[in-house]
């Protein structure tokens, strides 16, 4: 799960140009043929710090991602929603371990990508500083989270790092049981017992302003980031992911007679463009900066995760063991 | 789990010692999967963790076999009712599967100890003269053999290892659990008639066939069990006598569940 | 300051963490999650094993107690292989020319053998012959 579109203006400045032209020239027309780079590819410095960004971010909202659903496992009712939760959140577990292996290919090491993460360093998707309240959380970041995620990542399986495709070409597939397991917890909600109902539309409600955040504010179309598309790192603007996104789930959602918190929020039939109110981008950056309801909590269960962990790795290596980049 | 619906007749003496063997199994294998659920997301490394949550799935799946066996041949609620509203005293978990997680230690040694065990159990269950019960346990066996690849490599490695604080935590684990662990073989109510019927094994046949087993798994792995006759196994679980763990576990279980138990989730 | 944490899932509050727990290391020791192990997967008997990623382990045994679990959790596996990625030698992209001009090389193709021309013209010269 995925929002990770949006490039810090501090981050876009770093850039410097001073590869090889004829290197560059023949990489840009390998990528403008359709032609995929592969890890030991030359490869433009700003294009590797950028993939890494984004893979090594993508690998960290998974992990993390798996902590706001996991707050139910212990509670799922019923065998077959206490399955699906666990096998949910495994898959969020096993797609960062995809994602820091295509990451690694750029030279990275899943410690220094860990470390990065629990020191604050780097980033991931914000949605997961929001706490998970009660069971119909779960429908709703299955369902729409999850969706939203899928929208990014369909866009993305389509850009010019091999690995990266390739990873994503696997966790779009199984986001598409996680979507459908989350619309069945949702329907059930929205068609069951007042109760059922009330708690589905309040989650609702808290959830819908960290959903409007996912993909990000209006990209700046700045010279970087039209050479980020040109190379396809970055494959689909901020906003029109969003409105792929609220074309396809705003109906599911009123189909069902829920509401959404947004009295601005309509299509408007002249542009077939999505309308809607300020999304409150000021707390899109306080979450960003480490200020949003969980980051502490996110960021300290992880570290404690590998902490604790830490006897089992150490005791398990062997003493021949050495690092190499993996393939592929 | 896929088990054909179609109950058998089954002899009247057998109906209650039956229902006991099958409550047992189920309840073990659900309080055992939740407690392994608690590790995901949150385990050692992250191969370790999806690894160690299949474990999980599968404990909670083979637990829904053995809730309908009872269900379509006993006459027992439908598994989700029979799982997610009983009270701590109608349990028949031993208490080996009630303690919290500890750490990873702990949850591995517990893995390796009552994989070992449902293994010896479904091998000699796939024979059983009960067939529905024969199918499913077949259909477990193969799940159970990588439990019992995943718990011998890490418990053998982990014994073996260089560092000498991993080998005492593990040593430690197993001593502490050992009497617990003992306790999954507690003798049920009416196990003799099931053993006659050739439907299942008194369960001191499965105790000793688990010591055995388990002094052949940690053969070279430096580490060893307690003398078996100087420890004291924990029973009562079977008759409805658990540790301080068990409803607090269950009041969590159910927290969802109880807002309204007819409503579909 | 630290403080502990209060969370809505039962299983962190069990963990009893800290926003700053103090005296944890910071940081993962280089290797700490040891090396990697290449993955092949074969989907069903007859079929080729494909490559189709890696795991982190210690050795092979939990490469591939690992790699049945990340690779082979949904769907059909037949049989699965773990290589440890140091053995595994791997051509450079760069060397890719090597191969630019093996698709030119029709004498090892069967395509390049087309000798239908011949026997047609060879049948329609031996008809006249033939003819009175």
């Amino acid at each position: 799960m995925y929002g990770g579109g949006y490039i810090p203006k501090e981050e876009a400045r770093k850039a410097v140009v001073n590869d090889d032209p004829e290197m560059l020239a023949a990489f840009e027309e390998r990528v403008a043929r359709g032609e995929k780079v592969e890890p030991r590819d030359w490869m433009p410095t700003e294009y590797r710090r950028q993939l890494i960004r984004m893979i090594e971010q993508h690998a960290h909202s998974d992990i993390i991602g798996a902590l706001p659903e996991g707050t139910w496992i212990t509670r799922a009712p019923g065998f077959r929603r206490k399955l699906a939760l666990m096998a949910k959140v495994q898959d969020e577990v096993g797609h960062a371990q995809l994602l820091y292996s295509a990451a690694e290919t750029l030279g990275k090491s899943r410690e220094a990508m860990i470390n990065d993460l629990i020191n604050g360093k780097s980033k991931y998707s914000n949605v997961f500083n929001y706490p998970a309240k009660t069971w119909a959380d779960v429908a709703v970041i299955g369902f729409l989270i999850d969706a939203a995620a899928i929208v990014n990542q369909v866009a993305n399986s389509k850009g010019s790092y091999g690995p990266y495709c390739r990873a994503l070409e696997r966790i779009c597939y199984e986001e598409s049981f996680h979507l459908k397991q989350g619309h069945s917890v949702f329907v059930y909600l929205a068609t069951g017992t007042p109760l059922q109902r009330s708690m589905l539309q309040d989650a609702l409600n808290r959830w819908w302003k960290p959903i409007m955040h996912f993909f990000g504010p209006s990209d700046e179309m700045s010279e970087h980031t039209l050479t980020l598309m040109k190379w396809k790192v970055k494959m689909a603007t901020n906003d029109d992911m969003r409105q792929q996104f609220l074309s396809l789930y705003v109906p599911k959602i009123q189909e069902l007679g829920l509401s959404l918190p947004d009295a601005e929020l309509r299509k408007d039939p002249d542009s077939g463009k999505w309308l809607f109110g300020d999304p409150d981008w000021a707390e899109f950056f306080a979450v960003i900066r480490g200020n949003g309801p969980c980051n502490a909590e996110r960021l300290a269960v992880r570290k404690a995760a590998e902490v604790n962990g830490a006897w089992v790795r150490k005791a398990l290596q062997q003493a021949d063991a050495r690092y190499v980049t993996p393939l592929a | 789990m896929n088990i054909p619906h179609k109950s058998v007749p089954i002899a009247d003496l057998h109906r209650e010692p039956l229902r006991h063997l099958l409550t047992a199994l189920a309840d073990d294998h659900l309080i055992l999967g939740h407690r392994h659920s608690e590790w995901t997301g949150l385990g050692p490394i992250l191969e370790e963790d999806i690894a160690f949550s299949s474990i999980a799935q599968d404990q909670m799946g083979h637990a829904l076999g053995f809730y309908t066996l009872l269900h379509e041949h006993l006459g027992a609620p439908d598994p989700d009712i029979h799982a997610f509203t009983r009270q701590e005293t109608e349990f028949s978990c031993c208490q080996l599967v009630e303690w919290p997680i500890g750490d990873y230690d702990f949850s591995l040694t517990r893995h390796l100890f009552f994989d070992l065990a449902a293994g010896l159990r479904m091998e000699t269950l796939s024979l059983s003269s009960f067939k529905p019960l024969a199918q499913l346990a077949t259909k477990i066996r193969g799940e159970v053999k990588y439990h019992m690849f995943h718990a011998k490599t890490m418990v053998n490695q982990l014994g073996n290892s260089n560092d000498e604080t991993a080998r005492a935590r593990m040593q430690t684990a197993i001593n502490r659990q050992f009497g617990l662990a003992l306790g999954m073989f507690e003798p049920r109510l009416g196990e003799q008639i099931l053993d006659d019927a050739q439907i299942a094994p008194i369960e001191s046949k499965w105790r000793e066939r688990w010591l055995e087993a388990l002094n052949a798994v940690l053969d070279g792995s430096g580490l060893h069990i307690p003398d078996p006759d100087r420890i004291e196994p924990v029973y009562g679980g079977r008759n409805g006598y658990h540790t301080e763990y068990l409803q607090p576990l269950l009041n969590e279980m159910t927290e969802v569940f109880r807002l309204d138990p007819q409503a579909e989730w | 300051m630290s403080v502990e944490i209060q969370s809505l899932d039962p299983r962190i509050n069990r963990l009893g963490l800290h926003t700053h727990e103090p005296g944890s290391p910071d940081t993962l020791p280089p290797h700490d999650h040891w090396g990697t192990y290449q993955v092949f997967h074969q989907k069903k008997r007859g079929d080729r094993h494909t490559a189709v990623g890696i795991v982190h382990a210690p050795g092979a045994e939990l490469a591939m107690a690992y790699a049945k679990e990340q690779f082979g959790r949904r769907g059909e596996t037949a049989n699965l292989w773990v290589v440890d990625t140091r053995h595994v030698m791997a051509l450079d992209y760069a060397d890719q020319d090597m191969f630019a001009t093996t698709p030119e090389k029709s004498y090892r193709d069967p395509g390049g053998y087309k000798v239908n021309d011949k026997i047609d013209a060879y049948r329609e010269k031996m008809s006249h012959e033939h003819t009175p």
